[in-house]
């Protein structure tokens, strides 16, 4: 009896033990080696299997690095950036740590969960790197960039003919799309399609004019949507509150031949290629360099790089810090540019593995659409930048389906971010 | 066990006083009742437990939450009555705020009202009742993307078959729905309204079964028209029904969240923007923990308030 009550007792003791061993035991699956005694290194990324350039540098690298061995944690890219800020506040010890965006990366940063990597990032060239910059953070860098996307101008040629598109204003754009335009119905075909994100009038507003995203006056926006909304007008482009509410994907626009030109960032040139190569479309595509509002020869754009960084309870820092630089420089930049992904790094070298991709576009003007002179960042990084985002999109949204004008959305945003968020 | 065992009696000593006696069975009721405490306790403990685990405890952590700065990553910050000086100051809480009450005052009454004339109408002997039945119960089991994705589609400004039957019928400018100010709202309003219809006719279905045959027969003798007899019979027959299904139908409108989130996003602007999108967004994307801790208890607050008076209305029309 006695032995039935210390058991009944004991027994719950001994679960809930277990319970946590076991639990220790499934949160730890530990090993810093591989059971072939190789030196393991997590890399957490998204969407392993949809997106090439990951497979691409872990190949590659473990090609070169034979001892060490790099394995994937795969997260949904929607999730992405609320599940590493949930591992990272968990103590989780992945010891790379892909950067999807700077302002996240600005955040990691801070609090202290990154790696320095300084000494790292002051050896390598910068002229050769696009993006670098927007890593520093007070002199120090916690990240280094493997590749970085920028807006060109992608184009049907079938559609646009022996049109001259090598050094277009918004003007010159404006024009082509409502020549362009054609049809009626079902079986319109539109001049261009502007997508309906905010960074579509506004990035590249602020791109090509100098003006400040986050400084609460935004006259300098106008132009762009004086051009967007008369393209709207002139209907030589899907009006905004159609493709908004039909959820139009700007993938469709181009690749079912409903419009000649669409401005997009260079990460889709791999997904065009992706889907030629799967028998998803068969149109004849190209780049342009994205159309400018000074004529002075320049290219000015916008993008935004992505990195990886280096966990501070990584397990294996040193062979962690090993793959960073390796993705990062030549040998990595080679590994993306392989398979159609715009590289952090560039060089001659670099270009003609990219231009080799089979499919992808080799005339002269694609290859100066991918060597712009300047890529200023979409957004700047600061506290409010999520904030004053929200304002911006709210108001675009109201600017481009007419319920409001350019001039009183322009006002609101201006109160909006100096009321709400300065 | 042999034959019956002779009943227990409490030990009576001769010498024992009867005030003994008396303590001796009061002991011993206090143990039964003890024994029953336990015995019931351990009845409802395992749901407690989970009760508590899962809803006591976050509710009362969001309430703590809400007087303090935290950002689900650094040490919680106490902040007083910040956030909700915030709250005040905020003019997206008070965009949201108004817009719930816009959501709620025109999905409540049309949902009580049609899920209630659908009940009626398909509480005839007819035949196919069933498979209408069914049909109008199919919006709620389907998935709510889909529900969302189908009314996008529907409402499409220029090509959509609603505006394209409203051009048929010579309205000029049909609405541009999910992208106009004005429209974006009453567009969620049917959607949601097309969806939930089936669920609370099927409460009402329900519910109509509890009215006594009798009473419409009296009604009927008495010479009550088919709209007296719903007026006199039906629904007064139905009223627990009915207050059940209008709690429900009004705790859910105030915290419409999903339908939302999928057609608009809040947009165009903040002019479908609800409260618990802000919730939402200021706590999951904008890791503003906190503040939207203070949100959700104002929230909170809001249905507590309007389920009381309605209980309170309730009451009183019973008595």
């Amino acid at each position: 009896m006695k032995l039935k009550k210390s058991l009944a007792r004991i027994a719950p003791l001994v679960v809930a033990t277990a319970l946590t061993a076991t639990a220790c035991d499934a949160s730890g699956t530990d090993s810093s080696s591989s059971s072939d005694g190789k030196t393991v290194v997590k890399v957490a990324l998204w969407n392993y299997k949809t997106t090439p350039e990951f497979k691409a540098l872990i190949d590659g690298f473990e090609a070169k690095n034979p001892d060490i061995d790099v394995q994937p944690v795969d997260i949904l890219a929607d999730s992405y950036p609320d599940k590493v800020t949930t591992m990272l506040a968990g103590g989780d010890t992945t010891d790379v740590l892909t950067m999807k965006n700077v302002t996240d990366y600005a955040r990691y940063a801070t609090r202290g969960q990154l790696l320095p990597l300084t000494d790292e990032a002051t050896k390598l060239d910068k002229a050769s790197y696009s993006g670098l910059d927007d890593y520093n953070l007070k002199g120090k860098y916690y990240a280094l960039p493997y590749r970085s996307d920028f807006w060109v101008l992608f184009y049907n040629k079938d559609m646009t003919g022996k049109a001259d598109m090598s050094k277009l204003t918004w003007d010159d754009y404006a024009k082509l799309a409502k020549q362009f335009t054609k049809g009626s119905g079902s079986d319109k075909v539109y001049g261009t399609y502007l997508h309906t994100w905010r960074s579509v009038v506004q990035a590249i507003s602020s791109a090509q004019t100098g003006g400040d995203q986050l400084g609460g006056d935004y006259g300098f926006f106008k132009d762009q949507y004086d051009m967007a909304l008369g393209l709207q007008k002139a209907k030589a482009v899907l009006p905004f509150s159609a493709a908004s509410s039909n959820q139009i994907t700007y993938d469709s626009q181009l690749t079912t031949g409903k419009a000649a030109m669409v401005p997009m960032g260079s990460w889709w040139a791999a997904a065009l290629l992706a889907e030629k190569q799967q028998g998803k479309n068969d149109i004849n595509w190209g780049m342009a360099p994205m159309p400018q509002i000074k004529s002075d020869g320049k290219t000015v754009t916008f993008g935004s790089p992505t990195a990886f960084a280096v966990n501070k309870k990584a397990k294996n820092a040193d062979a962690a810090k090993k793959f960073v630089t390796w993705a990062s420089g030549p040998e990595g930049a080679a590994a993306v540019a392989k398979i159609g992904v715009t590289p952090a790094y560039t060089s001659d070298k670099i270009l003609d593995t990219f231009f080799s991709v089979d499919g992808m576009p080799t005339d002269a003007l694609s290859r100066t659409a991918m060597q712009p002179t300047t890529v200023k960042l979409e957004m700047p990084v600061s506290d409010k930048t999520s904030d004053i985002d929200q304002i911006l999109k709210e108001e675009h949204e109201l600017i481009m389906s007419g319920e409001k004008s350019v001039d009183a959305g322009i006002k609101e945003m201006d109160k909006r971010v100096k009321d709400e968020v300065q | 066990m042999s034959a019956a065992a002779p009943p227990v009696a409490p030990p009576v000593t001769k010498n024992a006083s009867p005030g003994a006696s008396a303590a001796a069975h009061q002991a011993a009721a206090k143990r039964r009742r003890r024994r029953n405490l336990l015995v019931g306790w351990s009845f409802i403990l395992p749901n407690f437990l989970g009760f508590a685990a899962l809803t006591l405890v976050p509710v009362i952590g969001a309430l703590a939450m809400a007087f303090t700065q935290w950002d689900s990553y650094s040490t919680p910050k106490w902040v007083g009555l910040d956030n909700f000086q915030r709250l005040w100051n905020d003019s997206n809480f008070w965009a949201a705020l108004q817009n719930t009450f816009y959501y709620a005052a025109g999905h409540i009454p049309l949902t009580l009202g049609v899920s209630l004339g659908l009940a009626v109408l398909l509480n005839q002997k007819l035949r196919g009742v069933h498979v209408l039945r069914t049909a109008f119960f199919f919006p709620y089991i389907t998935s709510l993307v889909a529900v969302a994705v189908v009314w996008n589609m529907l409402l499409s400004p220029d090509s959509g078959p609603v505006n394209q039957f409203l051009s048929f019928l010579g309205v000029d400018h049909p609405p541009g729905w999910t992208s106009s100010r004005d429209w974006a709202m009453p567009a969620l309003i049917i959607a949601s309204v097309w969806r939930d219809m089936g669920y609370y006719m099927v409460l009402f279905l329900a519910g109509l079964q509890t009215v006594p045959a009798e009473l419409y027969e009296a009604a009927r003798m008495d010479g009550a028209g088919p709209w007296q007899r719903f007026w006199h019979v039906t629904l007064p027959g139905l009223r627990p029904t009915t207050f059940f299904v209008t709690v429900m139908i009004t705790v859910s409108s105030f915290k419409v969240f999903d339908l939302v989130q999928v057609m608009t996003e809040g947009g165009p602007g903040r002019s479908t923007l609800v409260l618990s999108q802000l919730i939402f967004r200021e706590g999951i994307t904008q890791g503003r923990f906190g503040y939207a801790s203070a949100v959700s208890l104002a929230l909170f607050l809001i249905c507590l308030v309007i389920t009381v008076i309605q209980f309170q209305m309730q009451r009183r029309s019973e008595r």
